[in-house]
């Protein structure tokens, strides 16, 4: 076991801090020291007068800037909604494995909701790379799609905003039309699911990046384990430290 | 001026009071890249048990108010692989550290001991006390008989330093510490997280939703609990006491040693702040410095005695 030196503890200051959609908030923020990072990795924000931080995957990396999606969802993300440019927050990262790609295979990414974040940094990562990819997304509707994001394709569950329906209704039709040789997604647990299972039907391999509620988010406490199918066994797996990003094919989905 | 941190009562020997708890720190090289983990009094491992565990399959953690609760139910790599695995970065980090050991039988804590003793290991601590397995562990904390006969079992293949691990899920916490003594153990740790439930309800689209997690609570909000036990405890124990619960910085250690503990354990904060036991260990050192403490029994004497 090889310890990591690169330093993973940071202090930054608040760049820029915007409501993106009705539901979505997107933070910029830069610290210190120089960052690096791979799309699907994440950050772990201290919320103050909280016990646990509260993870984020990076939806974007530049200058060492890094940006996050978030969504208003309970007093921890109710303290970040409410941070200020200049503001300084602690995080822990970059944590997690993060995506593989190959710029010499098509690419099909597929994010759902807030999901949408790291699939957005894989797809800008992949292009500086120059390999082929096509990015599609789903929202409930188009007040929560973010502003500060394009996509090669939407859909809205109420047909406010794009294709008409769920984004799991266009997966098969992409699949034939694009022709890709791997699939990235992140979304809600039953997306990823689905998704695997397509991606299975049709033979290609598929990789998802997980979502778990974490504590110490470096893999001690085992607080966020899953189970993989590896070699005909059932395996644990840390969604922090093993993941979040796994093969679909080996989750063991519940 | 050179200041000693360190603990010396009977056969706990550290060099500061400061460790972390066990399941909070794992083998020690996950925290490695946010602390010297050598200039720490000592870590206590994740609970080894005999066999390898998966742990629990439901949701096993929540944030609540002041703490968190968790069901992790004690997975682990097992003894075999935690000597082979494990051990061989501890001893070449120069780390001081305790072993913690979870059974489902008094013949398992037994080899566990008889392990740990082949294989030098200076210092352990029994887990009597998860709450979060169905069979073992809780009752042999929760039952004075039970336990005395299972740390006089172990303290016969055992000869360093023996400390058992107390629940604070008892009606007399005093007489569990008292026969813990008894049976021969060299200290007592406590407390080991508060049973406790949580349940989130949400009615969305007419219907209601529920996320429940039943587990152990920690975190500041057992801090009083745990110094109740501690002060309760080494009243009338003669072996030393190691405070463990909700400790997030050095006031919270003081508070922890005025009430009769001789170290301390760091848990819950290593999640939130993964430096904070390296910091701590400093903060008291810079403390005794600038205030002419030379020794923290004098700390201790005085913080006591006021």
């Amino acid at each position: 076991m090889v310890v990591p030196k690169q330093k993973k503890l940071h202090k930054a200051k608040i760049t820029e801090i915007s409501q993106v959609s009705k539901t979505l908030y997107y933070i910029k923020f830069k610290p210190e020291s120089l960052f690096e990072s791979k799309p699907g990795q994440f950050v772990s924000i201290l919320c103050p007068n909280h016990t646990l931080r509260r993870p984020f995957s990076i939806a974007s990396l530049e200058n060492n800037e890094i940006g996050v999606l978030f969504k208003k969802k309970g007093s921890g993300t109710e303290y970040m909604a409410g941070l200020k440019i200049g503001d300084t927050i602690d995080f822990l990262g970059a944590l997690g494995n993060g995506f593989k790609f190959d710029k010499d295979k098509k690419s099909l990414l597929i994010g759902a909701g807030v999901g949408v974040a790291p699939v957005y940094y894989l797809k800008k990562e992949i292009e500086k790379a120059g390999g082929d990819n096509r990015l599609i997304v789903g929202f409930m509707t188009k007040d929560e799609v973010p502003s500060c994001m394009s996509f090669d394709e939407i859909a809205t569950n109420d047909g406010s905003l794009g294709l008409k329906g769920s984004i799991l209704d266009y997966v098969e039709q992409e699949i034939i039309s694009y022709k890709p040789d791997v699939i990235y997604s992140c979304g809600p647990h039953i997306v990823l699911k689905t998704i695997t299972e397509i991606a299975q039907r049709h033979s290609i391999s598929s990789f998802v990046a997980l979502e778990k509620v974490m504590a110490c988010s470096i893999g001690v406490c085992r607080g966020c384990v899953i189970k993989l199918k590896k070699n005909g066994t059932t395996v644990n797996a840390s969604v922090c430290q093993d993941g979040p990003v796994f093969r679909g094919d080996e989750v063991l989905w519940q | 001026m050179a200041v000693d941190l360190s603990v010396n009562k009977g056969k706990l020997k550290l060099k500061n009071p400061i460790l972390t708890a066990s399941g909070t720190f794992g083998y020690n090289f996950e925290y490695a890249r946010f602390v010297d983990v050598a200039s720490l009094g000592g870590i206590v491992t994740k609970a080894i048990s005999l066999e390898p565990r998966p742990g629990n399959d439901w949701q096993r953690i929540c944030e609540t108010y002041g703490g968190m609760i968790n069901s992790i139910g004690l997975e682990n790599v097992g003894v075999k692989k935690f000597i082979e695995e494990k051990l061989p970065f501890l001893i070449k980090g120069n780390v001081n550290f305790i072993v913690n050991l979870a059974g489902a039988s008094i013949d398992e804590y037994v080899k566990l001991a008889q392990i740990c003793e082949e294989n030098k290991i200076n210092a352990v601590e029994l887990n009597v006390s998860c709450p979060n397995v169905k069979s073992g562990c809780l009752e042999f904390g929760t039952d004075e008989k039970v336990l005395k006969s299972l740390v006089s079992q172990v303290r016969a293949v055992f000869s360093g330093c023996l400390i058992v691990k107390l629940t604070p899920n008892v009606t007399s916490v005093e007489k569990i510490a008292l026969a813990a003594q008894e049976a021969g153990a060299d200290a007592v740790s406590a407390i080991n997280t508060v049973k406790g439930l949580s349940i989130k309800v949400r009615y969305i689209n007419g219907k209601f939703q529920k996320e429940t997690v039943q587990g152990g609570l920690s975190g500041k909000a057992v801090k009083p609990i745990a110094l109740g036990v501690v002060n309760r405890i080494s009243k009338i124990l003669d072996i030393p006491v190691i405070g463990i619960g909700g400790i997030y910085s050095l006031e919270d250690v003081f508070e922890f040693f005025a009430v009769g503990a001789e170290a301390v354990q760091i848990g819950t904060a290593n999640f939130t702040h993964p430096d904070i036991s390296e910091r701590l260990v400093n903060e008291l050192k810079g403390f005794m410095e600038t205030n002419g403490f030379q020794s923290l029994d004098e700390l201790k004497e005085k913080l006591r005695g006021e």
